[in-house]
């Protein structure tokens, strides 16, 4: 997991690197590559319900575990369901929990951060210190924890890991506010009496902008492998709804007999992941002064 | 010197001070201000004058610094104690500042003309387009060429010159009573320093704006000023008309100050620089901050001499003053 010690600093004037950024990530091959297999993902998640494949759960007693064939691309299950079919409504489950999980941590770490930043003084130990104290947690840990204590389902996974991923947001944004404070366009906005609002909403989140951008994409990649993570060990996605992490634990059992039932949603994982880490350092090569 | 009229700004025994430290950094500071005059506060890097003009405004970065002592008296409302909210109300509508940076005083993801109007709206309350056109208006007054182009570019299109006008468009679009420039010019080149100065006299002519002008350069002074305040780690060390301290500068660091700036023309020596250097802002002695550096030295010199008026024309705090004219250089800097 990154943290805040190779992010961007927000030194530059930022629309001048952002335009410049975009620029630079088009013609960074590694981060397009990223870019194309997020895309190619979400596009069949998107089109699970018009493809025509068989339903997730439609089992089939006649092909049970059956390899891949004409028939079932990517093979069946140990009850004959179609496992090309509950990987691509799979992949809904796991980019939904990655993005909504990370829109969680961004909901709340922003505001939090952002404040700590600005008000600093004892509003600002208060949240640092909580923040410190979640993060001495491992991430995987307390996302397994919150989970636990919240109760099997997706949706309580993705409140669980978006939690768990919180406190890295609010650092970021908490250290990105304090640098856009000591800006001289802020000491500006003060003087022609600006109220604090106005100040954070047009002065200070535009500029933190780009660093949380990096981190959330980033932190969409861990987020996927946490989902995963808690649909193995149970704490995910419910039977018989798909996801790859429940696909997994299911596979672990037929290993021998039915490999591609565990492969399939590993390199799935590992796809999906590697698009969004690639696309994040791209983004952050980007966003970076230091290494244009 | 003083005309009858109140002043419209009137400090007085302003003091701010570092936590902690031992002194005061800015020291039992006053002067006023009449409508539509200029006061230049001139002083080196670090004798407080930045920090004076940023406690009337209410923007002190406080912790570390804060006001310890005075008032200052802004069309009769005392500006150090007003609350929060009455503070932002005033600041950008009836006092506004510029700052020495124009390079980065502007946000940079915000379009010129939406943050000259979001002055105007944030004061005058009116709707979107009547704000847009007064930032068009004001950015046509600094003389801006193509305003109605540049009121869409974003602030990294356009030069240091074009910034600062731009920032000064911003401060005056609620036709303030009072403007605060901190070093406006400093960071541009001198062409441009001189059409920045001569856009500022006549928006200020023309707007009847009274402007405390802060700045470390002579040459700024006597073209700008009807006042001068000369401080000297964080006082006050001489005061009055800008005729009378060009003409007849009594205090000693006033002295040096003078014969260390170049003049045309007759081609003397060297340079006169004055020995030693700032006492730092935690540990100033006490007396006369400036007897270390003094070669008019007597005993009563470690007691704070009091601002008076020994020589007729205007205040000066030493107790040599008068200085007799033979102590001084051979050549006395006269005003541009």
């Amino acid at each position: 997991m990154s943290t805040a010690s190779h992010m961007p600093a927000a030194g530059l004037p930022t629309a001048r690197r952002r335009s410049r950024a975009w620029a630079q990530l088009r013609t960074n091959p590694s981060a397009m590559f990223g870019a194309g297999l997020v895309a190619f993902f979400v596009v069949v998640a998107l089109l699970a319900p018009v493809l025509p494949i068989p339903g997730p759960a439609e089992t089939d007693w006649a092909a049970v575990r059956k390899a891949p064939s004409a028939e079932h691309w990517l093979g069946t299950d140990e009850i004959g369901r179609d496992v090309l079919s509950r990987m691509i409504w799979g992949a809904q489950a796991s980019l939904l929990a990655g993005v909504v999980s990370v829109a969680i941590a961004l909901g709340l770490g922003i505001p939090l951060g952002v404040v700590a930043g600005y008000r600093r003084g004892w509003t600002d130990a208060v949240i640092s210190r909580i923040t410190e104290a979640l993060l001495a947690a491992p991430f995987l840990i307390l996302a397994i924890a919150l989970a636990a204590f919240l109760g099997p389902s997706l949706r309580n996974a993705m409140i669980a890991i978006g939690l768990s991923a919180m406190p890295v947001f609010i650092r970021l944004a908490r250290g990105q506010t304090l640098l856009v404070m000591t800006e001289d366009y802020v000491e500006s906005a003060h003087a022609i009496g600006l109220t604090n609002g106005a100040i954070i909403w047009r002065y200070v989140l535009p500029n933190i902008f780009p660093p949380l951008l990096v981190q959330a994409t980033l932190t969409i990649a861990t987020a996927i492998i946490a989902e995963a993570s808690l649909s193995f060990l149970g704490l995910g996605q419910q039977p018989p709804a798909p996801s790859w992490g429940s696909m997994l634990n299911t596979a672990k059992a037929f290993l021998e007999q039915a490999p591609w039932m565990a492969m399939w949603p590993g390199i799935a994982i590992f796809l999906v992941v590697l698009g969004f880490n690639l696309l994040g350092d791209g983004l952050r090569d980007a966003f970076d002064p230091r290494e244009n | 010197m003083t005309p009858d009229a109140p002043p419209l700004l009137e400090v007085r025994n302003l003091s701010i001070r570092v936590a902690n430290a031992r002194s005061n950094l800015v020291d039992d500071v006053s002067f006023s201000l009449q409508p539509g005059r200029t006061l230049c506060i001139v002083g080196e890097s670090g004798c407080g004058k930045s920090q004076t003009a940023l406690a009337l405004m209410g923007l002190l970065a406080s912790p570390p610094l804060s006001v310890t002592g005075g008032t200052a008296l802004f069309n009769g409302r005392d500006l150090l104690s007003l609350p929060q909210a009455e503070k932002q109300r005033i600041r950008g509508d009836r006092m506004a500042m510029i700052f020495q940076e124009p390079m980065s005083s502007l946000n940079p993801v915000l379009r010129i003309g939406e943050q000259i109007a979001e002055a105007v709206r944030r004061h005058r309350g009116v709707s979107n387009s009547v704000a847009r056109a007064r930032a068009l208006e004001m950015l046509e007054k600094v003389r801006i060429p193509a305003a109605g182009k540049r009121l869409d570019e974003f602030p990294h299109q356009l030069s240091g010159g074009m910034r600062q006008r731009a920032m000064i468009a911003m401060a005056l679009a609620n036709d303030p009573e009072l403007l605060l420039a901190d070093e406006p010019t400093t960071a541009l080149d001198v062409t441009i320093q001189a059409q920045i100065l001569d856009l500022m006299r006549t928006l200020q002519a023309e707007l009847g704006t009274a402007m405390i002008l802060i700045t470390h350069d002579l040459g700024v002074v006597a073209e700008m000023a009807d006042e001068v305040a000369v401080m000297y780690a964080g006082r006050i060390v001489e005061i009055g008309a800008t005729q009378d301290i060009f003409d007849d500068p009594q205090h000693p660091y006033t002295i040096g100050l003078m014969s260390s700036m170049p003049a045309l023309g007759r081609r003397s020596e060297r340079l006169v620089t004055i020995p030693g250097r700032v006492p730092s802002a935690t540990d100033m002695p006490d007396g006369c901050r400036f007897a270390s550096r003094c070669p008019f030295r007597i005993g009563i010199c470690a007691r704070t001499p009091e601002l008076s008026n020994p020589g007729g024309s205007h205040r000066v705090a030493c107790w040599r003053a008068p200085i007799e004219e033979t102590y001084l250089q051979p050549q006395e800097a006269q005003p541009a």
